[in-house]
């Protein structure tokens, strides 16, 4: 209290508007106002401040670097002055109009002019013949603001949009227009419609017509927390606390008040001002903020935040107030931090104390540093150009594997430092993460279940059915705010994670019933958390955070329950009577943990897949795991391919084959569309997906519709050339008859065609039949007739073949006796039937292949007569 | 001569014929199969995608148990693609979608049922023969289907337009008793133009014939004078 008492406006300009800035390292305080001087306080000290005169009159805006401040005025001029010699500089541009505002990017190389011309300048503060022109908004610009990384302007324009543009790039674009944020405002307002990034960089805030303070996440474009200030009039100003843990807002209203940022509370009500605030600046790192007025005067109010909230200020870097924060992944799992370190302020955290002569401290700080352009690459797209900053101010070794430590002095620390396995974060299949306030928990061909989040700490949860006929939509009110949950036509089952003193909850509700009340919900044990569940028709599996697999029957009795051998527990799925779950293994050589999955028969107790591995390339993760509706096991990863496991039945048989990888799809081939392809289901054979555009990672609402792809083994790249302009998903509507093309090419196609076929449907036939061979199988006659089916397919695709060879000429006669070795000609004992092989040499006679057709009829006398498998064996 | 309509194909008619073209649908209610004339259906079974004809799709989509797909070159892009390609191209149409290879057996598929050019699988650069009414017939009953039908509306007005005024410009070409090259111009603008260019070649035929009938007139005049000079004689 005693520092607010010594609290006194400083008149440091004559009356009229005045605009105060920092420089970034905290140690001077510059005004400007309506006279022709600017003055230059120190901070700490009570002296007369410095004045600077060859001032412009009227300033409008004012920011500074740590060795320059940059002033504008009213008569249109941009003036650059030295903080060393108190001098002009230079005068870096000149409006034909009034200048509005001013900002200058992190690094202090570039600043960006608003005025009442039409178009945004940024101009190099160094070379000022650099500039570049932002010109997309119809009307004059009140506020400019950098966003932290210096590579996003936000254009506050007086048509009430906010215009954001991306300088990453030599000629600047604009990203987005965001309208229904700020209100349309005279240019020379004393209301502010700045925007106010959040020092997290995820996130801006903006006054709004409601004398809010509205965030707005910058990925996703969805409105975030508000700030209900109560402001009596229109705000004049807003900002961020270095750490973004406060927001001071101020409005003519005479009030100044203090708000944390994390539950958007009141914290402080300054009401005894005696004049509007036109800026605020917090000091970089201390507790003091100052203010300017529209009469002249300079509050350097000390000790703003009061003692018992002044710890506000001592944290690290706060996130922005998110709904839900999008680095809150999909199981709700910790953002990794860049070598262990808490992301900090590069000014408020300890430094490691430099050694003498280090280069840092010759070349100063990255920030500030000479060098013109290069401070503009940003990664923006996370390509990794630029290297992220741990905390200690230095590059990281991210870009390294997790394994690979620099050579030399680190070796002497001892290997298990270094040691870190990466291990393969837990999800569950079919959901998504949270976008503003909404996710969805549940997507898959049955139907989708998603949740919105209320403010009242509640959730509403709806669950839709694409058979609208079938089932009934329903929704509910949450209160235990379910994070999992799955659906399929049995009913649909929801987890939540243990929170305040209730312990982690699964709950299913069955879709119709013949009893008045079936569903339930059970408990688990205090401080169990659930890493995943499935649901199929007859049973539930939990997977846990104690690595437990717990399986309930649909009705609640719990079956069984087991520690998995690998772990942590990534995911599960659940088919009729066949569990999956995948776990963390044991580390690869590359450092991340090698993904284990083991399969089981829940009714027969009985394992058919103990620990085999998953298979995934170096670097990639598992996207999703599903069971299609055959009842065969699918992955998808995120290089895009979707693989399944044939001879899974059999103990040591299984193994990983490729069905579709997106990246070969012919519809990416013209390399014009940037697409991913987000997997649902596989049904009827063939692959569902939502297609997402752009950068997009996962569905969101509207809900997309489902995209279905036929299985494409990787056999051959795309079609290129001539036939990529086709852009139809099938071989046959490729070929054109409009150029007539060469009729080789044509025959290729057509073999490679055929070629894929026969791949494809061997495959899926020794899925079937191992399947239904496996002793356990009871099959059906439908499943009977699929088998038989495929046996037809292959054995006409080989045919196919087979004249395409005898086509060809008598010198392919060898691949044709190989293709006719392939037939499928066996009866249920394993005897040849030798009905294919008569067909191969009917084909072989009409193209008057003789000899080709002689070989055949051999071929058929020796399987006949011989034993079975003689050929096999040669 | 009892019928009044005009020859050919009427408007209506054309439509009709068009309601045999495949679409593809999203169901949102189970179907039994159907033993349909034009082939069987198979059993819909949301959300999987079905192809079915046009006139079984437009039913489900009036009573709300299906959507319907638009086909690819139905969308803002692919038609604005095509009427920068007419624009352009001042003399031809834009080509029709490329036809399957022909299969071994006789058999010609090379019509609408057997034609997949209005499924969600069809080309997405070039218009089918149907496609004006095809079009028109999708706005109107499934336009909430559309990603911005009021952009594809627009779109579909501007290449009838362009279309219609190359066919009428074409017309200029038949004096010469010259031919018209009507690759790729739909089934509607074939019934549309059929009036305006059987009349203009009709009056054509007629003042050709009027021309004709003069000369011959004239001939006859010409040897009937010279009879009457052998009767004179």
């Amino acid at each position: 209290m005693a520092l607010q008492q010594r609290l006194r406006g400083r008149q440091a300009h004559t009356p009229g508007a005045t605009f105060a800035a920092y420089t970034p390292n905290g140690k001077k305080l510059i005004t400007v106002g309506v006279d022709n001087f600017c003055r230059i306080f120190s901070t700490g000290s009570d002296d007369e401040p410095v004045t600077v005169d060859d001032c412009q009159e009227n300033n409008t805006a004012v920011v500074a670097g740590n060795d320059f401040f940059i002033a504008g005025s009213e008569d249109g001029t941009v003036s650059k002055y030295s903080l060393s010699d108190h001098k002009l500089e230079d005068i870096i541009v000149r409006t034909s109009l009034p200048v509005r505002d001013l900002a200058l990017s992190p690094d202090g190389n570039w600043v960006a002019v608003a005025s009442d011309e039409l178009a945004v300048k940024v101009v190099n503060t160094k070379d000022m013949t650099q500039v570049q022109y932002l010109r997309e908004q119809p009307r004059a610009v009140k506020h400019v603001a950098f966003d932290n990384s210096g590579s996003r302007l936000a254009v506050s324009c007086t048509d009430g949009n906010i215009y954001m543009y991306s300088l990453s790039s030599e000629d600047p674009d604009m990203l987005k227009k965001v309208d229904g944020m700020i209100r349309s405002l005279e240019s020379d307002a004393e209301a502010s419609s700045r925007v106010l990034w959040h020092p997290d960089g995820r996130a801006f805030a903006t006054p709004t017509a409601g004398r809010e303070i509205q965030v707005m996440s910058f990925s996703d474009w969805e409105r975030q927390k508000t700030f209900k200030t109560g402001h009596s009039a229109d705000i004049t100003s807003a900002a961020w606390s270095p750490n973004g843990a406060l927001l001071a807002t101020t409005s003519s209203d005479l009030n100044l008040c203090l708000w944390d940022s994390q539950t958007q509370k009141l914290l402080k009500k300054y009401d005894d001002l005696k004049a509007t605030i036109l800026a605020l600046a917090w000091h970089p790192t201390e507790n003091i903020l100052s203010y300017t007025n529209n009469d002249g005067e300079l509050f350097i109010h000390t000790g703003i935040v009061p003692a018992e909230h002044s710890t506000l200020l001592q944290k690290p870097l706060q996130p922005a107030p998110f709904f839900h924060d999008p680095s809150e992944g999909r199981a709700g799992n910790a953002v990794n931090l860049t070598n262990g370190t808490k992301l900090d302020l590069p000014e408020r955290q300890v430094r490691r104390a430099g050694t003498p002569d280090s280069l840092d401290d010759i070349l100063g700080p990255d920030g500030l540093s000479d060098d013109g352009m290069d401070g503009f690459v940003v990664d923006d797209d996370g390509a990794g150009y630029a290297a992220a900053i741990n905390g200690h101010g230095k590059r990281t070794n991210g870009h390294l594997g997790a394994l690979q430590s620099p050579s030399g002095k680190r070796r002497a620390y001892g290997s298990s430092a270094t040691f870190k396995p990466q291990a393969h974060e837990s999800f569950q299949p079919g959901s998504t993460p949270w976008r503003g306030n909404r996710r969805y928990l549940c997507l898959n061909l049955a139907g989708f279940v998603w949740t919105v989040s209320q403010e009242s700490s509640h959730h509403t949860v709806t669950v839709e059915f694409y058979d609208r006929e079938f089932h009934r939509d329903f929704h509910f009110t949450d209160p235990f705010m379910y994070d999992k949950a799955c659906l399929n036509d049995n009913g649909t089952l929801f987890s939540c994670q243990p929170h305040d003193s209730n312990p982690a909850m699964i709950y299913y509700r069955p879709h119709e019933t013949w009893t008045t009340r079936t569903d339930w919900r059970t408990n688990l044990p205090v401080g169990e958390s659930i890493t995943a569940i499935a649901l199929s028709s007859s049973y539930i599996v939990v997977t846990t955070s104690t690595n437990y697999v717990r399986i309930y029957t649909l009705f609640g009795i719990p079956l069984r329950v087991y520690r998995t051998k690998a772990s942590p527990a990534v995911t599960c799925a659940a088919w009729r009577n066949y569990i999956l779950t995948i776990g963390n293994g044991p580390v690869a050589g590359d450092g991340t943990c090698q993904l284990l999955y083991t399969i089981e028969n829940v009714a027969r107790d009985e394992i058919h897949q103990s620990e085999d591995i998953v298979a995934l390339t170096p670097n990639s993760t598992l996207s999703s795991v599903f069971f299609s509706d055959e009842g065969d096991p699918y992955i998808y990863d995120s290089t895009g391919v979707l693989l399944t496991l044939i001879h899974w039945r059999t103990p040591g048989q299984a193994r990983w084959v490729p069905m579709l990888d997106t990246a070969l799809l012919s519809r990416l081939s013209s390399g014009q569309k940037q697409e991913s392809y987000w997997p649902v289901a596989v049904s009827n054979r063939k692959f569902h997906c939502i297609i997402l555009k752009g950068q997009d990672k996962y569905p969101y609402f509207p809900r997309p519709i489902l995209s279905e792809f036929d299985f494409q083994m990787p056999l051959t790249s795309a079609r290129s050339g001539k036939k990529a302009n086709g852009g139809a998903k099938d071989a046959d509507a490729m070929s054109d008859d409009e150029d007539g093309g060469p009729a080789e090419g044509e025959t290729q196609s057509e073999q490679s065609r055929l070629e894929h076929a026969l791949l494809l449907s061997s495959t899926l036939h020794a899925q079937l039949k191992s399947n239904l061979t496996h002793p356990t199988a009871s099959p059906s006659t439908h499943q009977l007739s699929l088998l038989a089916d495929l046996e037809v397919q292959i054995n006409r695709t080989l045919l196919q073949l087979l004249g395409h060879e005898c086509l060809a000429g008598e010198d392919r006669g060898m691949k044709a006796l190989e293709i006719v070795g392939l037939f499928k000609d066996e009866d249920e004992q394993g005897r040849a039937k030798g009905k294919m092989l008569d067909l191969a040499s009917k084909v072989a006679t009409r193209y008057g292949r003789e000899v080709l057709g002689a070989k055949i009829r051999e071929v058929a006398e020796r399987r006949m007569a011989g034993v079975g498998g003689a050929e096999e064996d040669e | 001569m009892a019928l009044p309509l005009p020859p050919g194909l009427t408007p209506p008619e054309i439509a009709f014929l068009c309601e045999m073209e495949l679409v593809t649908v999203i169901p949102r209610q189970r179907l039994e199969g159907l033993e349909l004339l034009g082939g069987s259906l198979p059993p819909l079974n949301p959300p999987h995608r079905t192809a079915m004809p046009l006139w079984l799709a437009l039913l489900l989509k009036r009573q709300r148990r299906a959507n319907i797909l638009p086909p690819p070159w139905l969308s803002p892009h692919s038609l604005a693609a095509i009427l920068e390609h007419e624009t352009d191209h001042d003399d031809t149409f834009s080509p029709p979608p490329r036809l399957p290879p022909a299969p071994s057996s006789n058999a010609l598929p090379f019509s609408a049922p057997f034609l997949s050019h209005a499924t969600a699988d069809a080309a997405p650069d070039a218009l089918p023969y149907h496609w004006l009414e095809l079009g028109e017939m999708l706005l109107e009953a499934a336009a909430d289907d559309f990603e911005d039908p009021d952009n594809v509306r627009k779109l579909l007005r501007g290449l009838r337009e362009v279309r219609m005024s190359k066919l009428r410009k074409r017309v200029e070409d038949l004096q010469a008793g010259g031919g018209v090259d009507m690759k790729g111009v739909g089934g509607m603008e074939v019934s549309e133009g059929r009036a305006f260019v059987t009349g203009v070649i009709d009056n054509l035929r007629r003042i050709g014939a009027s021309l004709e009938q003069q000369r011959r007139d004239r001939d006859r005049e010409e040897t009937a004078d010279s009879d009457d000079d052998d009767m004179s004689m």
